[in-house]
């Protein structure tokens, strides 16, 4: 793999971010000049920048309270305490490593192993892990998980897959409506003999892109979302082992990982890509997988 | 005419712009290695204020260990002075001493039993990764910067910056203490 700074990795994760989240907007945009030609053609002046703002809204909370969300979501408890005083420790070190304020940290009570890191800059960011790993795993494989998470974070992991994923279901949501109203449409214009022919040209051509776009937009833009998170996973294994200078405890954490989890955490889809390993074992193929394979990652960790 | 002015004009403000782009970077590169040293100094004076208390505690125990405890005060003296390098080199002495003090302590089972004792030891132990950590950071920091000023066009734009020293691991704590009983 090519080598790059970190501080290259975060420049070009910003601009990929602003790439996404612009083509993304574009679909949005589309999608909703569609929609309104459905219902209400002559409203299009408004709905247009309505949905801006709306999109402007919702992404800016998602931004600010994510990870107040996600934290309550998910269950985790802040790591305080005697029992904590190593995790914290080893969180508090790696983030010197990485050059970033220390992330608060966090707990969850569950048996598997797993952790996942959140927030929306590195002074805003925590990390969470669980019950299960801190039994299950030796200092080395902590420290390694934990530098794979403290990556996360530096480089920006967190703020783009976030806003992604928020965009991305905003995407979906608009192309299930129009989805169902063709098919509405298409049974009720049967039988009033094609009001939409009044529309002309212009009419035809965008609800006929607008259908196309529909169909393919939720397809398209979850590809996109989980190639990125795949590649974000295997960067943050590498700057991870970068920090430790010691690839292969997190190496051995993901063996663990592999042989002892069931994937039977209670995690919502909308989190899961979050998780250092996929928390639910689903047998998705691997288009959709938001992790790239365990044994790939081992592997190249290995060869590191 | 004025074309060729305009051209002129074009080229002499993006090569302002490029020069005013490295000169940031390079600020930005030499501010990152004042915060990463500024981070060791964090850790390096939580250090300096805990040693006292453990050689007080120690001293309950083993009062005749003059020579260890003369030295863990010298190399705490010179953690407090100078040039990042000697404080470190300071602190790797400590690191040294504080070793040997722990290795004594293996004789004296009051004071391994003692509570407040495993406290700092494990405190102090924390510490040490942390100035670990810390000091790889500040190396990269400083690797990133003299890779900037050093290579072509950097080195243009440098205005006979020199490179920072790297804060090395000594020679001598690479290996693992030798200790006798």
């Amino acid at each position: 793999m090519e080598r790059r700074s970190f501080h290259e990795e975060i420049a070009r994760n910003r601009r990929s971010s602003i790439l996404l989240a612009s083509t993304l907007t574009v679909v949005i945009l589309a999608l909703a000049v569609t929609l309104s030609y459905l219902f209400a053609p002559e409203a299009l002046f408004y709905i247009l920048p309505l949905t801006l703002v709306f999109m402007a809204i919702y992404s800016y909370s998602s931004y600010m309270y994510g990870d107040q969300v996600v934290l309550s979501a998910t269950g985790a408890t802040p790591a305080e305490g005697r029992d904590y005083v190593y995790l914290n420790d080893t969180v508090e070190g790696l983030s010197l490593a990485a050059g970033i304020p220390k992330p608060k940290v966090y707990v969850i009570e569950s048996d598997e192993i797993n952790a996942f890191a959140t927030g929306r800059d590195p002074e805003h960011a925590s990390v969470t892990v669980t019950r299960g790993l801190m039994r299950a795993l030796d200092r080395q494989e902590l420290e390694g998980v934990v530098a794979h998470e403290i990556s996360h974070i530096r480089n920006r992991d967190v703020t783009f897959m976030t806003l992604v994923a928020v965009l991305v279901g905003l995407a979906a949501i608009l192309s299930h409506i129009i989805l169902r109203t063709y098919r509405f449409r298409s049974y009720a214009g049967s039988r009033r003999g094609g009001r939409d022919k009044d529309r002309g040209g212009l009419g035809i051509a965008i609800l006929a892109v607008g259908f196309i776009l529909a169909i393919f937009a939720p397809i398209l833009t979850r590809m996109v979302q989980f190639a990125v998170s795949r590649k974000r996973e295997f960067l943050a294994d590498a700057s991870g082992a970068e920090l430790t200078r010691y690839p292969d405890g997190l190496a051995s954490a993901l063996e663990k990982i592999k042989e002892r989890n069931r994937g039977d955490m209670d995690v919502s889809e909308a989190v899961s890509h979050l998780f250092i390993a996929d928390p639910n074992k689903s047998a998705l193929d691997s288009l959709y997988a938001t992790h790239p394979p365990i044994d790939e990652r081992i592997k190249r960790l290995k060869a590191m | 005419m004025w074309q060729w002015i305009l051209l002129f004009a074009v080229v002499i403000g993006a090569a302002i712009l490029w020069a005013i782009s490295y000169y940031n970077k390079i600020k930005v590169l030499s501010n990152r290695i004042d915060e990463a040293w500024s981070q060791i100094d964090v850790q390096l004076k939580k250090r300096f204020d805990l040693v006292p208390n453990l050689v007080e505690t120690v001293k309950g125990y083993a009062s005749h260990e003059r020579e260890i405890f003369e030295s863990i005060a010298k190399a705490r003296a010179g953690m407090v002075a100078g040039s990042p390098q000697d404080r470190m080199a300071a602190s790797d002495m400590l690191t040294g001493a504080l070793g040997r003090l722990f290795a004594v302590a293996e004789a004296y089972p009051d004071l391994k039993a003692a509570e407040n004792f495993k406290l700092f030891q494990e405190q102090l132990e924390g510490i040490e990764n942390k100035i670990a950590y810390a000091r790889q950071y500040y190396n990269s920091s400083v690797l990133n910067f003299n890779n900037l000023i050093t290579t072509i066009p950097g080195v243009w734009f440098a205005g006979g910056r020199k490179p920072h020293d790297f804060l090395e691991i000594p020679e001598e704590s690479r290996e693992t203490p030798k200790v006798e009983f």
